[in-house]
């Protein structure tokens, strides 16, 4: 026994050692990285406070390329909205009630816009942090745009912080479609090079040629359809097996990220509730009974 | 001994904050500078293993925090900080001289810092690109990250050490 107590006192360090060891492997081993305390990610206090202060001083540098980008795109959807009125004279003067029913249909989707404060591109998993957080109404699990496309999906919210999956992050699953001929199929990114994510199981049967647009499916409650995710570059012949796979050139540029708008569909608690229903077969067995 | 903790705080305190930015940075898509190790080199040999391990500990988890890379820093902190008293005296030959020392160019000479530093770096690199790289198959990148990362990294630290170290002279 007094041996035995010698030798534990002896070795005191390296059982210290070995609970810190075995922490930081059940942090590190965690199959879910959708639950994670908010306090170890850099979505908490004292690294969001450290990356507003970064980014306080780096925001400056690239305004340039920004207001570009912003030009751009305005200019993009002013000629959209020409356009969309031209198309919605003509049916007015076809259907003369069509003003009736526009105006009962209301956006399901409202938006808080952030700033990018903390970015990586070169990890294995990227994440980003925006200066917004739960008393700004951002919630886990809100898709967030750029203004050139997905940028990917809120998932850990601090009070004035959050924490969001980026799309080049292997965790992310995203249902996309080809928007020339509606082709569905899930967009995910391999690990490699940030420009480039890649979109698997796509049907045999569609043709997918260099330059098509992939869009959002709308399948998902995070995302409305049709907003931009990419380019196709080209067939991916190492993923492709039953199905297709093609290499997606990002629309959104990851490395020069500044600003964001997280999405909130309104829809998003009813359609959550509407699945789940669906899927619990004690839910089912209840209304049997009845 | 109170002047060697506030320094020392200090250059926990800068050296976490300078590395958080520059794990940013990945140069040519293989060289990310590391540099925070250096805390880890620098605790006295003779310091309780205890302190040492919580150090390391707690050191990787605020690089983890930052980097939403729960646990990796820590646990390769954790492992060098592990074999740091074995590798300095695979340098340094064991006498009382040596038994209290603050490893550094100035203390043990370049030559013997460089081969230490060098050794935990490489360590260092490989756990952590590994650990990194645990579900990707691109083994031939993960060896040009290490090797790059190894040397930008190590550059680094020299300067380091020559800038902390201005004063200090050969302990006795």
């Amino acid at each position: 026994m007094n041996n035995l107590l010698q030798f534990l006192v002896k070795h005191v360090p390296w059982f210290v050692f070995i609970i810190y060891v075995v922490i930081s492997c059940i942090l590190l081993f965690r199959s879910n990285p959708y639950q994670q305390s908010v306090y170890l990610s850099s979505a908490n206090g004292i690294s969001s406070t450290v990356y507003e202060g970064y980014s306080g001083i780096s925001s400056y540098f690239g305004l340039k390329s920004v207001n570009e980008d912003l030009q751009a795109r305005n200019t993009e959807l002013e000629l959209e909205v020409a356009q969309l009125k031209k198309q919605l004279n003509n049916y007015k003067l076809q259907i003369p009630d069509t003003t009736g029913i526009l105006a009962k249909s209301k956006p399901d989707f409202t938006y808080v816009v952030a700033n990018v404060i903390s970015n990586s591109v070169a990890q294995p998993a990227n994440f980003i942090t925006i200066d917004r957080g739960s008393e700004d109404g951002i919630v886990p699990e809100m898709g967030v745009v750029g203004h050139n496309g997905v940028v990917g999906i809120v998932n850990v919210v601090g009070k004035h912080s959050a924490r969001i999956i980026s799309l080049i992050n292997p965790y992310i699953r995203l249902s996309c479609k080809v928007k020339k001929n509606g082709k569905f199929g899930t967009l995910k990114w391999i690990g490699e090079d940030y420009r480039y994510a890649t979109l698997t199981e796509l049907p045999r049967d569609g043709k997918y040629t260099k330059g098509d647009s992939v869009v959002t499916s709308g399948y998902s409650a995070l995302f409305p359809e049709g907003i931009m995710v990419g380019i196709v570059e080209g067939e991916d012949k190492t993923q492709s097996s039953n199905f297709m796979a093609v290499k997606v050139r990002l629309s959104t540029d990851f490395s020069q990220l500044k600003n964001v708008s997280a999405l909130n569909n309104k829809m998003r608690v009813e359609l959550k509730a509407l699945e789940s229903k669906d899927n619990d077969p004690s839910g089912a067995k209840k209304e049997e009974k009845k | 001994m109170a002047k060697n903790t506030i320094q020392f705080i200090g250059l926990f305190v800068v050296l976490v904050l300078v590395q958080v930015i520059f794990s940013k940075i990945m140069l040519f898509n293989v060289a990310t500078p590391i540099i925070f190790i250096y805390l880890l080199f620098r605790l006295p040999i003779s310091m309780s293993l205890n302190a040492v391990f919580t150090i390391a500990f707690f050191s990787g988890l605020a690089i983890d925090m930052f980097n939403n890379t729960q646990g990796m820093n820590a646990l390769a902190c954790l492992l060098v900080s592990a074999i740091r008293t074995k590798v300095f005296y695979a340098f340094v030959t064991r006498d009382d001289e040596t038994s209290n020392i603050i490893p550094s160019c100035k203390s043990v000479g370049t030559g013997t810092y460089m081969k230490y530093a060098g050794t935990l770096m490489l360590i260092y690199c490989f756990l952590i690109f590994f650990i990194q790289a645990f579900t990707f198959h691109n083994v031939l990148l993960t060896i040009a990250r290490v090797i790059c990362s190894f040397v930008l990294s190590l550059i680094l630290i020299y300067g380091i050490d020559s800038l902390v170290d201005t004063r200090r002279e050969k302990r006795s």
